[in-house]
């Protein structure tokens, strides 16, 4: 490896991008998730992380033509158990698109712990031209850290250095395949009265009614590309007969930080069909 | 008397004797010209003799007109017309600009630090577009250098931040009705993607590479102005069995691109992390790789959040005060910060 090797000149004028099977969420993120970079994607439980990372899994395969890599994915996933049924749902819009079963072209890993997350990726450089995997998804990264670190600084800085480990790793694999790589992260609740560190596009962000931010601290930050945060809000549409109030859930994705992207944010719903954008009622996307 | 040693015609000595010139100490320092003007003799006879006290005197050489004692050496003097006469990198924003003196400099290291999502890469992306700016615009019209370490360099946000730039070069031309050819040199925004180097590089054995084999690379490609890279930091925040090592890499990677700054005369612009340092019960901001490293840069940056605004802190310069500017990142790149908001404000 000569560092000649490591010029690239002249840069290529695009990057190639994977499609969330939606035009308007495309469109938030400036054509679809970027590939060589690693996109993080925090949101409290049930808001439609693991529903979006399925159509992920899905579009992968779509023809470059129509937005998709046209290669496999892999699915690392460390909460359980695996949403198979879901899957098979959603791979029934996709088959007359694609002249291969999709669920074919999905490879499925559990983790136990970060510790084994660091052991399965040097396999990666075996398995990712082999399968042709274009799109990794570890689902969650979160998960992988939680109750295995005490709160002592000296754990703390352990932690933090496998966070480095594992993002160098991923960005590493990601430049020489030239792969999309998706996260999924979780939210912890911040206290009113502490100073809160902020990181991105706004001081505080709220979930279901409470003041959340990304787990695994600042640290992790600065190991992933771009942050997108989804979350959800109840919200009173009217009484029904017996006076009992009515509430809807409405979703929402924002752009947290992101080399490319403006401060943006989109509604969305969640359909058979999968994870949808939509436009609010004045015509715009929110 | 050491004069009357030297290997001269009578009447040369006598006459330098009798003008002063006593001791070879007293002619190191002096001009052919200012010499013959002296003695009364031709200017090359008095070359003739500062030859003949030079290597009596051991001294490599004399330079005409110069008066450096020593080779490499520079007065004061000659300093500072050079550096009043330096044109800076300008961040197009001009809050940030009057902070810096005018730009990031160059000849030294500036060292950047911030959160994530503060616009670190999107200043290093300015920077890279901004160093092209021809010297008909205020620019230096040099190539860039930049150093990815984590994949942050979006192509896309380089076009959009360079067509801004061009626009923005038209602009200056209409207003000022310019109509001479040298400054119709309007870039397209694809030809300022052709002058950034980009180097992307996955470990820290990779990073080390790249930057030993800087000064080969900018031996071949003189018109490089600016290297940045971004971060700096990242390969190095893993574990270290051995932080010994890792202090001796870090420190001789900082020798290397101070040298370099100096050597070829351009701007070296390196992109650090936070962390939290624990310090007296409460945690601080501080920028990554320790105390040790922050010896490294010449000048630093601290990019922050106050409120929803962006602000450039200065924290370490050799000449300029502490002062703080707030920016913003908009579409077209680094812009100033909307109106209503607080000017410059000096610590």
């Amino acid at each position: 490896m000569r560092p000649e090797d490591l010029l690239r000149h002249p840069l290529p004028t695009q990057t190639p991008k994977l499609t969330l099977g939606c035009s308007l969420l495309d469109r938030l993120l400036g054509g679809g998730i970027p590939c060589y970079t690693i996109t993080e994607i925090v949101a409290e439980s049930g808001t439609g992380k693991t529903q979006l990372s399925l159509q992920l899994l899905l579009a992968a395969q779509l023809p470059v033509s129509r937005g998709g890599l046209s290669a496999s994915s892999l699915y690392l996933h460390s909460e359980f158990p695996f949403p198979f049924r879901r899957l098979h749902q959603l791979s029934l819009f996709y088959k007359t698109d694609l002249p291969h079963d999709p669920l074919e072209r999905i490879f499925v890993q559990t983790l136990q712990s970060a510790d084994h997350l660091l052991d399965l990726l040097p396999r990666l450089d075996f398995l990712l031209p082999k399968l042709n995997i274009k799109l990794i998804i570890i689902d969650s990264v979160a998960a992988l850290f939680r109750g295995e670190f005490e709160n002592t600084p000296l754990e703390l800085k352990r932690r933090s250095s496998m966070f480095f480990k594992i993002s160098s790793k991923l960005r590493f694999y990601s430049h020489k395949f030239g792969l999309a790589v998706v996260l999924t992260n979780q939210v912890v609740d911040v206290m009113q009265s502490s100073d809160n560190l902020r990181i991105g596009n706004s001081a505080f962000f709220c979930s279901s009614g409470r003041r959340v931010c990304a787990a695994l601290g600042l640290s992790w930050a600065n190991c992933v590309n771009t942050r997108l945060f989804m979350w959800r809000e109840e919200e009173r549409v009217g009484e029904d007969c017996e006076s009992f109030e009515r509430m809807q859930t409405r979703r929402f994705i924002r752009v947290v930080f992101a080399p490319h992207l403006p401060d943006s944010s989109c509604e969305f719903v969640i359909r058979r069909e999968g994870v949808l954008g939509c436009i609010d009622d004045n015509g715009q996307r929110k | 008397m050491e004069v009357s040693t030297l290997p001269i015609s009578a009447s040369h000595r006598g006459k330098l004797i009798s003008s002063g010139y006593t001791s070879l100490s007293s002619l190191s320092s002096v001009s052919p010209s200012r010499l013959s003007q002296d003695l009364k003799i031709s200017e090359n006879e008095a070359v003739e003799i500062l030859k003949v006290a030079s290597r009596r005197s051991g001294s490599e050489k004399i330079e005409n007109g110069n008066h450096a004692i020593m080779n490499g050496a520079q007065t004061a003097w000659d300093m500072l017309r050079e550096e009043e006469s330096s044109v800076c990198i300008t961040t197009s924003c001009s809050d940030v600009d009057v902070i810096l003196g005018g730009g990031i400099r160059c000849k030294e290291v500036t060292e950047i630090g911030g959160v994530p999502g503060i616009g670190k890469t999107q200043l290093g992306i300015q920077l890279a577009v901004n160093v092209q700016i021809p010297s008909g615009y205020g620019g230096l019209g040099g190539k860039a250098i930049y150093i990815d370490t984590e994949g942050s360099f979006m192509v896309e946000r380089a076009l959009q931040i360079a067509e801004a730039c061009a626009q923005d070069m038209v602009e200056y031309d209409n207003l000022l009705r310019k109509d001479s050819q040298a400054c119709r040199v309007i870039k397209q925004p694809k030809a300022f993607l052709e002058n950034i180097f980009y180097f992307r590089i996955c470990t820290y054995t990779e990073q080390i590479a790249v930057i030993n084999y800087l000064e080969k690379f900018i031996s071949e490609h003189k018109d490089v102005k600016v290297v940045i890279v971004d971060s700096i930091t990242f390969h190095f925040r893993q574990d270290f069995e051995d932080m010994a090592l890792r202090t001796r890499l870090l420190g001789g990677m900082a020798l290397k691109l101070m040298k370099l700054a100096k050597q070829f005369k351009l701007a070296v612009v390196l992109l650090n992390q936070v962390t939290t340092k624990y310090n007296e019960g409460s945690f601080q901001l501080t920028l990554a790789l320790g105390d040790s490293w922050s010896h490294a840069s010449t000048n630093r940056i601290i990019l922050h959040w106050n409120g929803d605004e962006r602000y450039a802190y200065l924290d370490k310069s050799p000449s300029l005060r502490s002062a703080s500017a707030p920016y913003a990142v908009t579409g077209k790149g680094i812009r100033n910060a909307a109106p209503n908001c607080k000017r410059v404000k000096l610590m």
